[in-house]
């Protein structure tokens, strides 16, 4: 297939993306180590540069970099038990082998739990490596997904600190004006991902989840940037035409899929032509879908983020089937594969309940496969494709 | 009371661990609260007038659970979901489990789509323990754990009655420590299998009947200051594989401190019993060595750990690793590091009850004796 050109610019946004990383102390810009689920908005607005470690991994992981980094963290006493995005950063630092030359070192971390707990401990050994000061946003998860009115109160304060915090380490006040504009940019890019993730609903799709995987970079890493409104403009209008001129993703699609879970990076190219040659596209994610939800107010951000952590990306068991079942019928998806992903126990626990759970509802069945994000040790591709050809197969058979 | 051996209530706890809530029920036709390590204060269960048990799914062997939660989540998450499946803890009514990491958080999920019929009630504990809003956010999880409770058992809830239960669980603890302290100073007679029928029958135990069956023990037994056991510092969640403490024994080791989430560690900070109840469960609490799913600065956190191992006085350090604990394993290197650097001796042991010999763990508890007797 014709590839999308707007994603050749992914290779020059990151080069310059890393470069700037690594120049932002010399621009006297803190560094700032974070995760996707933190308010960088606030970081731009004090001058300071979001550096994401998840990041650097996937990109490590995506280079097939993995298992030799990985050993190294493992030498250091990290047990290959462990997400391998955590033993890719930390070994990739003991070994100093990198796709983009490392990071920066930081002068401040900050994490969020509403993700996963193994990135707070993470992030603890990064704190320790580099002495640098850790701020924790603690997220308290509400089970069902339930209004906590407490917990509200304790994130929001924690945000309220966190400003005052950053204020108090870069000695300047938090300029509004920047603020605000950072927040509207941040919402941009979050609406304009979501317009291009409802793209995969055309029949045939324009574009699959491989793709979207690889567009990811601007969304995660540039939030709240001119760079990411722009990229995503670029490539939706590139999707839209090629939609208009009847160009899918995948020749003669005949499976419309779903993909649960992070990707496993080593293994996209080869997955993505293995499913292409059987007429099978991806069209949607959990994992993509998570970079739609981003956007807050300007009037009263604390408030929204609060409500975000809390809520939208905290990984409730029913908002996440209801999610899926949405998802079925909007997609029009015939099937789902879930990866178990060992790496990622936050995500993976539920899967076997949530395959159950959403094949009760909606009738649409779903493979597991067992698989690990980055570390090409934990699995076997062609096991992998065994089963998600027998898959398909049953599709087939209907 | 008993006569005879004054072990015997406790041991008989450990080889049967339903005994006490099975009475319970049947006397009483109360509600069992079953709850996991660590942390769940189980004075606001009793004081809604339920039974709290502990629930220690890390020794249990799985076979079930494995169609409804992945191979490479921890024994005691495994294990408790394999106790439901496989009937095991019918006697249970309601269950409570502490938010402490991604794989309590996803238990809690599971259970409530496995076991509707038993309800469940995850404890939100905060992780970020020097955030001084965490302190008002633990006891509106505490109020709201009690009204929970007290839901169960129709009682309403009644802070002098929860006040009474804080008093009760003190003197507990109190005794529990007083236990401890003669461990360290008898070790040949309080030895760390005794030790640890206290602890872990007073979690599965009415809290009145333990505290009398304590006072019976042999507190008058003089000291062995000559002592040559080597005290150990032993740190992890539980006490897994449960064989540890008869072959600590069995190799002339003792306890120098144990920070086990639910040892010494859960009685260790002597709370208040004058005031709210729930801000003495929560002053308490936070006073209490972190556990390893929480969050605190995290060069103190070394460094707080290897003063406690200092001021312990112990010979070397047993760190006991859950496999698949993602809380755990992360600290371990930098725990170690700083182990080494000041020589003390230390042994990392990866538990799972799925993949444990006894054999293999007495050789490598052999092997850290010797090294501890050339310490010496
Ligand atoms: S892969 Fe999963 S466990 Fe690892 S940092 Fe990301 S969310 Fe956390
Ligand atoms: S903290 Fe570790 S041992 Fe405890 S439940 Fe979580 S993963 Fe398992």
């Amino acid at each position: 297939m014709e590839p999308i050109k707007s994603l050749k610019q992914i290779k020059k946004v990151t080069t310059e993306y890393f470069t700037a990383a690594h120049m932002a102390r010399q621009n006297n810009k803190k560094v700032v180590y974070c995760n996707v689920f933190t308010p960088v908005e606030m970081l731009y607005a004090l001058d300071m540069f979001p550096v994401y470690p998840e990041n650097h991994a996937a990109i490590v992981g995506a280079r097939k970099m993995a298992a030799e980094v990985s050993a190294a963290a493992e030498g250091m006493g990290y047990s290959m038990d462990l997400c391998s995005y955590a033993r890719c950063d930390l070994g990739s630092i003991k070994a100093g082998i990198s796709p983009t030359w490392g990071l920066p070192k930081p002068d401040l971390i900050l994490v969020s739990n509403c993700q996963c707990g193994t990135l707070t401990k993470w992030f603890e050994v990064l704190g320790r490596m580099y002495s640098a000061p850790m701020i924790l946003i603690d997220v308290p998860h509400s089970d069902d997904g339930a209004a906590d009115i407490e917990a509200e109160k304790y994130v929001r304060a924690q945000l309220v600190d966190l400003m005052g915090r950053l204020e108090e380490m870069t000695g300047r006040k938090l300029d509004e004006a920047m603020f605000k504009e950072t927040i509207r940019l941040s919402g941009e890019a979050s609406d304009l991902w979501t317009r291009m993730l409802e793209l995969g609903m055309k029949r045939p799709a324009p574009i699959t989840v491989f793709d979207q995987f690889i567009a990811m970079f601007p969304m995660v890493s540039q939030r709240g940037t001119q760079i990411a409104v722009d990229f995503y403009s670029g490539l939706i209008d590139e999707l839209e035409e090629r939609s208009a001129a009847g160009i899918s993703a995948v020749k003669n699609e005949k499976y419309r899929l779903f993909w649960d879970n992070l990707p496993i990076w080593p293994e996209l190219g080869r997955l993505s032509t293995f499913l292409g040659d059987r007429g099978a596209a991806l069209v949607t994610s959990i994992y993509t879908w998570a970079w739609s939800k981003l956007a807050v107010s300007q009037d009263d951000p604390l408030t929204d983020w609060t409500k975000q952590y809390l809520y939208t990306f905290n990984l409730h068991f029913k908002s996440r089937v209801d999610n899926y079942v949405d998802l079925a019928r909007n997609y029009q998806l015939d099937g789902f594969l879930y990866h178990s992903n060992r790496s990622c126990k936050w995500i993976s626990q539920d899967v076997q309940e949530v395959r159950a759970a959403v094949t009760e509802i909606t009738g649409i069945p779903g493979v597991i496969i067992e698989a690990d994000q980055n570390d090409t040790r934990q699995y076997s591709v062609e096991t992998l494709e065994k089963q998600i050809d027998n898959f398909l197969d049953m599709l087939r058979k209907g | 009371m008993t006569s005879g051996d004054p072990w015997k209530p406790f041991q008989d706890i450990i080889n049967d661990q339903w005994q006490e809530a099975r009475r319970f029920k049947e006397s009483a036709a109360g509600v069992v609260i079953g709850h996991l390590a660590p942390d769940v204060p189980e004075e606001i269960l009793h004081a809604s007038g339920a039974f709290p048990v502990s629930i220690e799914g890390a020794s249990s062997a799985v076979s079930m659970a494995q169609a409804h939660i992945p191979g490479y989540t921890c024994s005691h998450v495994m294990g408790t979901l394999d106790l439901g499946l496989s009937g095991k803890l019918d006697i249970i009514d309601a269950l409570v489990i502490p938010y402490v990491c991604d794989s309590t958080r996803n238990l809690s999920h599971l259970w409530k789509r496995l076991f509707p019929d038993k309800p469940s009630e995850l404890l939100r504990l905060p992780k970020r323990l020097e955030f001084e809003g965490a302190r008002d956010y633990l006891i509106t999880e505490y109020r709201r754990l009690y009204e929970w409770a007290c839901g169960l058992t129709g009682n309403l809830p009644d802070t002098e009655r929860l006040a009474e239960s804080l008093k009760l669980y003190e003197k507990s603890r109190a005794l529990l420590r007083r236990a401890f302290l003669k461990h360290r100073s008898s070790p040949d007679v309080w030895t760390v299998t005794l030790l640890r029928s206290l602890f872990v029958s007073a979690s599965r135990s009415d809290r009145s009947k333990h505290l009398e069956w304590m006072k019976a023990l042999p507190w008058d037994c003089p000291e062995n200051t000559e002592s040559d056991l080597a005290a150990v510092y032993l740190k992890g969640k539980v006490w897994d594989p449960p064989q540890l403490s008869g072959i600590m024994d069995e190799l002339g080791m003792c306890l120098a401190e144990d920070e086990t989430a639910a040892g010494h560690r859960a009685v260790m900070v002597e709370g208040v019993t004058n005031g709210d109840p729930f801000e003495a469960l929560a002053d308490r609490s936070l006073a209490t060595i972190p556990y390893t799913g929480y969050h605190v600065e995290p060069t103190g956190l070394v460094n707080g750990f290897l003063e406690r191992v200092k001021k312990s006085q112990a010979s070397g350090v047993i760190l006991l690793n859950p496999k698949f604990c993602e809380a755990a394993a992360f600290d371990t290197p930098d725990f170690v590091n700083a182990l080494k650097n000041e020589s003390i001796p230390n042994l990392v042991l990866e538990t799972s009850a799925r993949s444990f010999s006894v054999g293999q763990l007495k050789l490598r508890l052999e092997a850290f004796r010797e090294m501890l007797g050339m310490e010496m």
